[in-house]
Formats: C-alpha cells, sequence, structure tokens
C-alpha cells in the first residue's frame, strides 16, 4: 500500500498577542490508500488542529506550521498558495465537521450548497450537476433526494443534516475524507446508522480516512489502525486489534481500563489522576509523566524518542527495558 | 436493598403549547406523556433516551422546575405538584439537581466560596460562622481543597466544575439528587473521576439518585435501575443486569445493539434503526414506536399498547406479549 498522505514531524504554534503556545509538537503519521486511520484522545489533545493543518485551513494571522511538512500525494500542503489549496479543498481533500447544525449555511437550500464544490472544481452543465447531486443523495441513503435538494437545512434532523454533509464531502470523490468527530453529536441509534454509511462507502470507492474521535467504541468500530494524541503530540500508534489487545503506552492502557465496560459493574471505576496539563505548562520531559503511576526521574528530565515493537510504535521510556522495543525514528 | 419509597410518579404529564398566531390552533407538544415509576430509597434509578425523548423534562418537572400539566410526584408521599412556591423552596433543600454543562451551570462572576455559600443563606443552614468550615468540608468531599475556595469557574477545569456542581448540590445533605447527564460533558479519563466520586459520596451520604443519560454503559455500571423513554413515554423499566441482558421492548434490543463495540474482535448483531425519531409535536397513531420497529403489525398502527409485566421488577409496553399472551 501506498501513502496517500504522510505528516512528518510536524510542529504548529498559536500567537496570542505577546504569548505563543505550541499546541501541536512533533507529529508524525501516515496515511496510506484505502484505510482507515483513527487519531484518539481528549479534547485539547490537537486531534483536531491537526486536521485542519492537513486541509490548509489554520488561521493564517495567528497560527504557523513551524517545522515540518504534510504531504499529501506527493504535494506538500504546507507550501501551497491559497488559490493551490482551493484546487485540493473539497476536491482531492474534504472534511466532514462534528457540528451538522452549525456547518451548513441556513439560508441557502441543500441543493445550492452541493452545488458550490461541482461548480468550483468540476466543468459540468447544470443538468448534470443536479444529476450528480441526486445521486450523491441517494447514496448516503436520503428519501425523496429531488425534494430535498429544495428545502433548507432546518427542516432536516440531526442524522439527515449529518447525511447532507457526508454527501458535501463525497461529491468530488475525494482520494482523503477527513471525518473529525462526525457522530459526537447525534444519538447512537442515528451514531449506527452513520458507521455502517461511512464504511459501506470507504468499502465501494477505495477512499482513504482520517477519523478523528474521543470515543475509543467508534474506533473499534471502524478503524484499521490508531493514532493516539496525548498534549500535542502522538504517543502510540498500532493497528486495532493491537492497540485494543496490547496497548503499550500508559496513557492508552488507562484510557482503555477506565471505560465502564471493562469495569466490574458499581465498582470504582479505573482512573487516570489528574489532568491534561496547558500547552505552556509543559516542561523538559514526558506531557504524561505528572499522572503517570510508573513515572521514573528519567521521564521528568527527558522527553521519550519514540520505541517500537514490531509495527507497534509508542514514545515511553518503558519501552526500552521491558518490552525490549527498538529505538527508531 | 430495603424498599422504603421516597419517590413516586404517576402518570406524569408535561405538554408544552406552541402558538402559531391569534386564529389558528395551539400545536401542543407532549414532552413527557403519562409516566409513571417509583424510586426506592438508596437506589440508583436511570432514565435513558434519544435527545427529545423527555428525559430531562421529566427529572425538571419532577423537582417543579417546570409545572407538571398532570399527575402526581409523591416525594416522602408529601405531593409536589400542589406544594406552594414557598413551600416547595424549602422542600428543595431535601432534592438537588447536578446539571449537564458544568460550563454553563456556574455563575461565572461569582467564587466557589461564593456559590457553595449560596444554598446555605438561602435554606438558613448551619450558624453563620460554621458554614465557611462546612463549604471546606464539602470541597475535601469532592476532592478540591480549601485552597480553591476564591477562585472563580474559569479557572477549573470541566471535570473539577462539575465537582464543584456536585459539591453545591451535597452540601445541603439533601437525600435525593436529579442528576441530568453529569458526565456527558467529560472527557472518558475525567469521567471515570466523576463516576467514582459520585457512586463513593453515595455510600457515604446514602443519596438516591435520578440519574439521566443517554450513554449505556455508564447507565450500565453505575444504576440499579433503568427506565428506557421513547418520545416522552415509559417503553420499559427493569433491573439493569436484567434490562442489558434480555431487553424485551424492540426499541430497547435497538438501542442496546446501537453501542458501539468495545473490542475490535467482538462481533455484534446490529439491529440499525431506519429513520429518525418522529416529531413530539405530530407522534404517530396508536405504538409511537410503530413506525421504526421490525416487528410492527396492523394493531401496533392504532391502538397503543398497555404494560405488560414480565416479572415484578421488568415491565415492556409492546403488543408484541400481549399477542403471545393471547396464543398461549
Amino acid at each position: 500500500m501506498t501513502n496517500l498522505l504522510e505528516v512528518n514531524n510536524l510542529n504548529i504554534c498559536f500567537r496570542n498577542g505577546k504569548s505563543i503556545t505550541q499546541p501541536i509538537r512533533n507529529v508524525n503519521f501516515t496515511v496510506r490508500s484505502g484505510e482507515i486511520l483513527g487519531i484518539v484522545g481528549e479534547s485539547g489533545c490537537g486531534k483536531s488542529v491537526t486536521s485542519l493543518a492537513v486541509m490548509g485551513l489554520l488561521p493564517p494571522k495567528s497560527s504557523e506550521i513551524t517545522k515540518g511538512e504534510i504531504i499529501f500525494n506527493e504535494q506538500h500542503i504546507e507550501k501551497m498558495s491559497e488559490k493551490q489549496l482551493q484546487n485540493i479543498r473539497g476536491n482531492e481533500v474534504s472534511m466532514i465537521f462534528q457540528e451538522p447544525m452549525t456547518s451548513l449555511n441556513p439560508v441557502f437550500t441543500i441543493g445550492q450548497q452541493l452545488m458550490e464544490p461541482l461548480k468550483q472544481h468540476k466543468s459540468l452543465t447544470k443538468v448534470q450537476r443536479k444529476e450528480r447531486i441526486i445521486e450523491v443523495l441517494k447514496q448516503v441513503g436520503i428519501p425523496r433526494a429531488e425534494q430535498i435538494i429544495d428545502e433548507y437545512p432546518h427542516q432536516l434532523s440531526g442524522g439527515m443534516r449529518q447525511r447532507v454533509m457526508i454527501s458535501l464531502a463525497l461529491l468530488c470523490e475525494p482520494k482523503l475524507l477527513i471525518a473529525d468527530e462526525p457522530t459526537t453529536a447525534l444519538d447512537v441509534t442515528i451514531q449506527a446508522q452513520i458507521l455502517e454509511l461511512l464504511k459501506r462507502i470507504i468499502a465501494e470507492t477505495n477512499m482513504s480516512m482520517m477519523l478523528i474521535t474521543h470515543d475509543l467504541g467508534v474506533i473499534a468500530e471502524m478503524c484499521h489502525r490508531v493514532v493516539v494524541m496525548y498534549a500535542g503530540s502522538v504517543v502510540e500508534e498500532a493497528s486495532v486489534e493491537e492497540l485494543f489487545d496490547n496497548p503499550l503506552h500508559p496513557y492508552t492502557k488507562g484510557l482503555l481500563k477506565s471505560l465502564p465496560s471493562q469495569n466490574e459493574r458499581k465498582s470504582a471505576l479505573y482512573s487516570i489522576a489528574g489532568q491534561v496539563p496547558r500547552p505552556n505548562e509543559l516542561g523538559q520531559g514526558c506531557a504524561f509523566a505528572n499522572r503517570c503511576e510508573f513515572a521514573t526521574e528519567r521521564c521528568l528530565t527527558a522527553a521519550p524518542p519514540v520505541f517500537s515493537v514490531a509495527q507497534h510504535k509508542a514514545k515511553c521510556w518503558l519501552l526500552d527495558e521491558t518490552v525490549g522495543g527498538v529505538f527508531s525514528e | 436493598m430495603s424498599k422504603e419509597r421516597l419517590l413516586s410518579v404517576s402518570g406524569l404529564k408535561k405538554y408544552f403549547e406552541i402558538s402559531q398566531g391569534m386564529f389558528k390552533p395551539k400545536i401542543v407538544v407532549k414532552a413527557v406523556d403519562d409516566v409513571s415509576f417509583d424510586i426506592y430509597k438508596g437506589e440508583t434509578f436511570a432514565l435513558v433516551g434519544e435527545s427529545g425523548c423527555g428525559k430531562s423534562t421529566t427529572g425538571r418537572t419532577i423537582l417543579k422546575l417546570t409545572e407538571p400539566t398532570a399527575g402526581e410526584v409523591l416525594f416522602k408521599e408529601q405531593n409536589i405538584a400542589k406544594l406552594s412556591y414557598e413551600t416547595m423552596r424549602k422542600l428543595r433543600s431535601q432534592m438537588q439537581m447536578v446539571f449537564q454543562d458544568p460550563y454553563a451551570s456556574l455563575n461565572p462572576k461569582k467564587t466557589i466560596q461564593q456559590i457553595l455559600m449560596e444554598p446555605l443563606n438561602v435554606h438558613k443552614k448551619f450558624e453563620p460562622h460554621e458554614r465557611l468550615n462546612k463549604i471546606i468540608d464539602i470541597l475535601k468531599v469532592v476532592g478540591l481543597s480549601e485552597a480553591h475556595l476564591h477562585r472563580y469557574p474559569h479557572e477549573f477545569s470541566g471535570g473539577q466544575r462539575q465537582r464543584i456542581g456536585i459539591a453545591r448540590a451535597v452540601i445541603l445533605n439533601p437525600d435525593f439528587i436529579v442528576a441530568d447527564e453529569p458526565v456527558s460533558a467529560l472527557d472518558v479519563s475525567v469521567q471515570s473521576q466523576v463516576i467514582n466520586l459520585m457512586l463513593e459520596i453515595q455510600k457515604k451520604l446514602q443519596l438516591t439518585y435520578l440519574f439521566i443519560s443517554h450513554d449505556l454503559s455508564v447507565i450500565q455500571h453505575m444504576t440499579d435501575r433503568v427506565a428506557v423513554m421513547y418520545l416522552g413515554r415509559i417503553v420499559e423499566i427493569a433491573n439493569t443486569e436484567e434490562l442489558f441482558a434480555s431487553p424485551k421492548h424492540p426499541y430497547t434490543q435497538a438501542l442496546l445493539s446501537a453501542v458501539p463495540i468495545s473490542h475490535p474482535k467482538e462481533k455484534r448483531e446490529r439491529i440499525v434503526l431506519e429513520g429518525d425519531v418522529p416529531s413530539p409535536a405530530n407522534p404517530p397513531s396508536g405504538c409511537t414506536f410503530h413506525p421504526r420497529c421490525r416487528f410492527a403489525s396492523d394493531i401496533c398502527k392504532q391502538i397503543a399498547p398497555s404494560a405488560v409485566a414480565f416479572s415484578d421488577t421488568h415491565m415492556a409496553t409492546c403488543h408484541l406479549y400481549n399477542l403471545e399472551g393471547e396464543k398461549k
């Protein structure tokens, strides 16, 4: 499998007046063609900022990619001009946002909004555009597609709006779909429908997907490989079975153990003490050291490099002795 | 468990009217429609359902934060629905609420000391000079400390704010707490801390919870009995273990099967429901679930089913079992 997207050593800084924070430090991962890569982490760990960087959507005035590269389909996204980015966005890479309620424009009909990417990227006649829109709406399971295109977003339910968002992302048949918490705002029964749908579309079209979520259940359900993020860096990367069977990083272990379904009923749940440090509180050592039950002197003074055990990578000092991990780049 | 009844809800209804203009008839939204259940002392009773099913409205109506349209709420055998504003206000020292959004439910202009002092002042609990000590005690119970007294809500993280919300609810030493989605705005690692805290203070202070949530794994973990709501009605009530082991109502079955798996190798037979929850302003005839139900027959479209008891503790409202009963 070839790599569709490579993120190498990415660092992002935000400026706020005179203060500078660095929410993303040394992030590395790849998305291969045809796979679903999950990115999991708690709020504020930088998963959404990373996805915005891949789309070239970071606010230009207050943020900056200070180091690293984002290579999509052998093109450097971080070096592109706004014009070049516009050719890619919605065309080769497209994105589904978390809030289906706010990401559609309330004053345009569904049809008008779906027309936009086709006008921008494809040379089709008006009739062809309409045909294509109806075809895609049917593909995502919207009944009465012919009528829906003349309706406004407020006339649709949350699940339907999310389907419209998905069809908007699919219109130009992108190579990479970024889904940022696509089901977080939805109820469980609707979530099950949408996940089924996304799985079916990925299988049918050989698209790649980057699925960003905080829900380990969604990860277990959907992904082939998983990247775990904590406080702005990647702490672990593995295939989904490997991650659930044999998590290496103490943070991942803690996350999995703290799920209610992993604990005996009514007993005290396992929990990770403390809170995620803010980006300006991070010191020299491992970002997780202050909450880690295995932390040693070394964890507080030096940030751990990536160790790999077979295909499984994790950033933790514990791995060099206990599991026989190999120091890798 | 001792079966002393603390709260009894019977035939509770809450309708909201939407005015359509002067000469048009009003639309009536039946947010809660004929809900009945009992809560016993010391237990955790859960209300579960999707958004818009009326679970939060039920919780708020029980505390009389909104007036019920009809029905009775007996708290310690006293009908709350008929109480005057003043008596109800006094009674609220025994019934408290923890809200969903820890960011919106604390006054940003008040320090933690002021926030926690408020209920004590209102209900004139303890001698004024004792109150501060009491606040410090309760902060320790919820895992904060004296050092936090003079800080403002924005200085705390989501989990800490929810701890303050819980401290504010338990400082009056209530018997009954309505917890409306207390952990759903929190991250997994913080969520488990707050669940532990709630279980711990329940033991310590002998609290009874009405726990409102849409997260089935949390409900399975910490509650004793569950009521499943759909479109303003309770479709199934059972002991938690019983409900998760053998759900009877087709909606409960679909809801349980829709929960994401906990391990990638786990295989689950999934019942994917078609369509969306209908609008409560215009609910379907008969059984309100029939347009999405796999087993719907003609009778479901016409007549609303009545409750069928499977055991003393397990009840569902579905025609499926009435019919089977007749066949037997």
